[in-house]
């Protein structure tokens, strides 16, 4: 038993066609927020830090993923690290081919037990590798964003 | 339990921390676009329509005509395999009345969606649509109607090819 028909072409198929209207306003939370702000205003990483587990949480959380324990110390960490992972891109988010490939990088801040996952440029994506140390460049006009560092590059 | 609370926990906003720039956020517009795939008996169907008629389908076990069309049974579990040309005439088995859109926009003078059961077909089936030209005092479950039909020209291939059904002004059966 089986269906009598079926389309042939792709032009036999009908398609309803619309768009679903949505907005999105993201904020970043609490600690998200004093994060941004002090990058914004002092071009500056700040990271919370669990003195029971002795552990440093970049980007910073307000509650200890071990213990659970609020976290009210703030430590400021260098805008450098190494890379611990890293993709090369040829498509943009709509999968139209990039006029030039990008670097997408995971670093490793130094001081800190997380980091960053950021653009990396200023280096030949062949040249990229585990470990590299990197660098922050900021932007001279910030305005809040995670996009107040420009791009990570090597040092 | 939860009209006990009084205060919530966390970090309420107000619209004005965004307006007034107390709070940093992120302003993102997705692009939502979609295309919802009729599938092949709608497809037909929807064709159909553009051409000013009503398509459905027989189910060559139990002989039942479905409209909207179906390809298989929904009560034999058979394929079905013939189509037929439906009448533009049929009559109201449900109705609504409401003075409100989809989005919830008031209305003056109410939509009346009601499920239309065409002549000839198998009764129990039917689609939705709305009627119009009537008043909403004298719609009733068994009203006679016909369909009013979008210009030949403005036809899309849509439900809306069909423009309303409206009251059945004298039988000619």
């Amino acid at each position: 038993m089986s269906l009598t028909e079926r389309l042939r072409f792709f032009h036999e198929a009908i398609a309803w066609k619309g768009e679903i209207p949505l907005q999105s306003r993201y904020t970043v939370g609490v600690a998200g927020e004093r994060f941004l702000r002090e990058l914004r205003d002092n071009a500056r990483l700040i990271a919370t830090h669990c003195p029971q587990c002795d552990y440093t949480y970049m980007p910073p959380r307000l509650y200890c993923e071990r213990c659970f324990a609020e976290l009210t110390e703030w430590v400021q960490v260098p805008p450098r690290g190494n890379i611990h992972a890293f993709t090369v891109m040829h498509l943009d988010l709509d999968e139209e081919p990039l006029a030039e490939p990008e670097i997408i990088a995971f670093v490793q801040l130094e001081g800190s037990d997380g980091g960053l996952i950021h653009r990396l440029k200023e280096v030949d994506p062949d040249e990229v590798y585990i470990g590299m140390p990197v660098g922050a460049v900021f932007r001279e006009e910030r305005e809040g964003s995670i996009l107040d560092i420009a791009y990570f590059r090597a040092i | 339990m939860t009209e006990h609370i009084t205060e919530y926990p966390g970090t309420p906003l107000k619209e004005r921390d965004f307006t007034e720039g107390k709070v940093l956020y992120n302003w993102w517009v997705p692009k939502a676009d979609y295309a919802w795939d009729a599938g092949v008996a709608i497809g037909k169907f929807l064709a159909g329509l553009k051409e000013g008629k009503i398509l459905g389908i027989t189910c060559p076990q139990c002989g039942r005509i479905l409209v909207p069309p179906r390809m298989v049974c929904s009560d034999c579990f058979v394929p079905t395999d013939h189509w037929v040309e439906v009448r533009h005439t049929g009559t109201v088995r449900m109705f609504s009345i409401t003075y409100v859109t989809w989005d919830m926009q008031r209305l003056e003078k109410p939509l009346i969606p009601a499920v239309i059961e065409l002549d000839g077909i198998t009764p129990g089936m039917g689609f939705m649509h709305l009627l119009d030209e009537v008043d909403r005092d004298d719609v009733h479950i068994g009203l006679r109607v016909e369909a009013v039909w979008r210009p030949a020209e403005e036809r899309t291939a849509a439900i809306t090819d069909i423009l309303y059904f409206r009251p059945l002004k004298e039988e000619t059966s």
